[in-house]
């Protein structure tokens, strides 16, 4: 039963900042094609731009591997 | 780096005003800035003013104006020719040329409107023939009754054609014929045929159902049918003739005036520019002054030119650069082989400002270390120099693609280094196959060394930004900034090694002092910068774990390349293992360029460079000749 919670916490650890990766994401990339179609030139600025909100799911995915290699 | 720019003032007899900017323009290496000269102190005889022009002056410039106009209205006109550009001087035949140009205007101008009306009805006719010549054959089907009207007409689709059959044989009760073909192009054509009294009935008929009937030139319209065609081709061949005709007439003009004109036309460019350019100099009453920046290393060689141009009469002189001036300072980067590469990712930021520094040689120093850090694996890094070697080499034309191989090349090379540290050689196939045994640590298993690794490359990473940002605010003759700069590193280091001895408790490591500094500093910190201050901190922290993505997308990586080679293994095959692993291998592979790329450049820009970056600079932009 012990495993099932650790990965039900490993899950939800990366889970949920996956899901708010995912909004922020679709937010920034949404703008940025707008931008894009004015300004080209911006492009790599824009790939940056989108990179910025997978902090959330990057911190995520560490505290998951820790939870599921470390408990 | 950020080339030190000088602050120059140019200052000679105004009549060698044009004479002086024409050296400038040829030089192209200066550029001038008119708002510098509000700063002048002189006496009030010698009041500064704008630059107007005299009267002779006035004159001579509306005088190159409109022949610029004329000469650019001729060129348009005339068609392009392998001839070039005529070493011609044109000031000295500047009038005739000015008296020649509207003769050759005028002649060019009727021509092109010969040759577009003479092609518009070549075209007409071409496409009247298809249409004829695809009725044709029809003709041969209609007995030889000279009593019999013919219509060519166009038909939308079948249904029309139908329709329109129907519509006609009611109307001539029965008296015409319709037969239908389809030309070259795709057109369904119709021939009618019908009797002479009801000719005008079915034309009616027609023209209330929009029915377009194909044209002809009136003076073909009275010839039998079978002579249209002919007397057509005649026509046809006739004008492509003339056509010909005229565009041999203006190709020759072309050929004899063209190279003469462009240079004419480079030349009154030039000339209108430094007129344009009279706009940035001042003047007393005597003599003209200019101010301006340009390139250190450049000042002596201008010196030279103009002392040796004007014999002494025109004066450079060097000026120091005051601290209101440092953000009007315009800025060109240039840097050494090994760094220009890396101006592909500093280019994607705003220019720094002159008191800043210029973020490529960084970019240079840490992006192929991080890149490494983060693919760490032996497989991959060769794969991508072997890439980075191709682009280099076949790609040099292309200056991207070139800079892109190099940099990768750097990056490939740290890949590879980091691959024998981790012991990592397409994930473990190394360990497995040839023994293979990490050298630092194994980052599949030992999760927190690594973390602790990312996170010490994040602290090295940003109090190195720290001291560069109190460094620049020193050399702007701000201490107060820098010393607040210095005091929230030395926050920040503090609290690092309280943390450290936090988690590994060390004998040499007391946490308790360390805090108290901390507590010490705070309050400092929070007088001279008030709230702000331990926000400050927060984001400096959060800044430095964010660094943790190193090892996470590292991680992720090691993980996609085991698992590629386990699903490789359960084949159970070793040609279809070879080719399952392949494919994951070239999609880690992939993700293993982007992600890495995108990440190290999102910690140099957002948490790297936002500590002492100064950004919005203006580009160096020197006059030069456009046409050299």
């Amino acid at each position: 039963m012990e495993k099932v919670w650790i990965a039900f916490a490993a899950a939800l650890a990366v889970g949920l900042p996956a899901i708010a990766t995912a909004w922020a994401q679709s937010r920034i990339g949404a703008a940025g094609a707008g931008t894009l179609a004015e300004k080209p030139e911006l492009s790599g600025a824009i790939i940056i731009l989108v990179a910025i909100p997978e902090t959330m799911v990057i911190l995520g995915f560490v505290v998951a591997a820790m939870i599921l290699l470390m408990l | 780096m950020i080339i030190r720019m000088a602050k120059v003032e140019i200052v000679g007899p105004k009549q060698d005003l044009l004479s002086t900017l024409d050296l400038l323009h040829n030089r192209g290496i200066f550029q001038p800035d008119p708002h510098l000269l509000e700063r002048v102190d002189l006496a009030p005889e010698d009041r500064l003013q704008a630059l107007v022009l005299d009267e002779e002056g006035l004159r001579e410039r509306s005088f190159f104006q409109h022949l610029y106009e004329r000469v650019t209205a001729l060129l348009e006109l005339l068609p392009e020719t392998t001839n070039g550009i005529s070493p011609l001087q044109p000031l000295p035949v500047m009038d005739l040329l000015a008296e020649l140009v509207n003769q050759h205007l005028a002649k060019a101008r009727e021509q092109t409107r010969l040759l577009a009306d003479c092609r518009q009805e070549a075209e007409e006719l071409q496409r009247d023939m298809v249409f004829w010549q695809a009725l044709a054959p029809l003709l041969s089907e209609l007995p030889n009754n000279s009593n019999l009207e013919l219509f060519g007409i166009t038909i939308r689709d079948l249904t029309q054609l139908q329709a329109l059959e129907e519509l006609l044989q009611e109307r001539t009760l029965g008296r015409c014929h319709v037969s239908s073909t389809t030309t070259t192009d795709g057109t369904l054509v119709g021939l009618i045929a019908t009797d002479r009294e009801i000719a005008a009935n079915l034309r009616k008929a027609l023209a209330d159902e929009r029915v377009p009937e194909l044209p002809l030139p009136d003076d073909l319209a009275d010839l039998p049918l079978p002579e249209r065609i002919a007397a057509l081709q005649n026509k046809v061949a006739t004008q492509a003739a003339g056509c010909r005709q005229v565009e041999a007439e203006l190709l020759e003009l072309a050929r004899r005036w063209r190279p003469i004109y462009r240079r004419a036309e480079a030349w009154l460019e030039e000339r209108l520019t430094l007129y344009r350019a009279t706009a940035t100099a001042y003047t007393t009453q005597l003599c003209f002054i200019i101010e301006g920046w340009m390139a250190e290393a450049e000042v002596d060689q201008l010196l030279t030119d103009l002392s040796r141009a004007f014999a002494g009469r025109v004066v450079l002189e060097q000026q120091v650069i005051l601290e209101e001036d440092l953000d009007q300072v315009p800025v060109m980067l240039r840097n050494p082989g090994y760094f220009a590469p890396f101006e592909i990712f500093s280019r994607l930021l705003p220019l720094p400002k002159y008191s800043s520094y210029d973020p490529t040689p960084l970019i240079g120093l840490f992006f192929p270390v991080m890149f490494g850090m983060i693919l760490g694996d032996i497989g991959y890094g060769v794969i991508l120099l072997i890439i980075a070697l191709l682009l280099a080499r076949c790609c040099t034309p292309h200056r991207l693609a070139s800079d892109v191989g190099k940099v990768l090349g750097a990056a490939s090379l740290y890949t590879i280094l980091f691959g024998f540290l981790y012991g990592e050689l397409f994930g473990n196939l190394g360990e497995t196959w040839l023994g293979l045994h990490p050298l630092w640590f194994n980052r599949g298993k030992d999760i927190l060394p690594m973390a602790a690794f990312a996170i010490t490359v994040g602290v090295v990473h940003i109090l190195l930004g720290i001291t560069l940002g109190a460094v620049a605010d020193l050399r702007r003759h701000q201490p107060r900034k820098a010393l607040l700069k210095l005091a929230m590193l030395t926050t920040v280091l503090l609290l690092v090694l309280a943390l450290v001895g936090w988690f590994y408790p060390q004998s040499w490591l007391n946490t308790g002092p360390l805090l108290i500094g901390v507590g010490i500093l705070m309050p400092v910190l929070i007088a001279a910068e008030g709230l702000l201050a331990p926000l400050e901190l927060l984001k400096t922290m959060g800044n430095i774990i964010s660094y943790i993505r190193i090892m996470a997308i590292g991680f992720s990586s090691v993980l996609l390349a085991v698992v590629a080679n386990r699903l490789g293994g359960m084949t159970g095959d070793v040609m279809l293992g070879i080719l399952v692993a392949g494919i994951l291998h070239a999609f880690n592979l992939l993700l293993g360029v982007f992600a890495p790329t995108v990440h190290t450049l999102r910690l140099h820009y957002v948490e790297f460079f936002s500590k002492f970056l100064d950004l919005g600079g203006r580009r160096f932009e020197p006059w030069h000749k456009r046409n050299p």
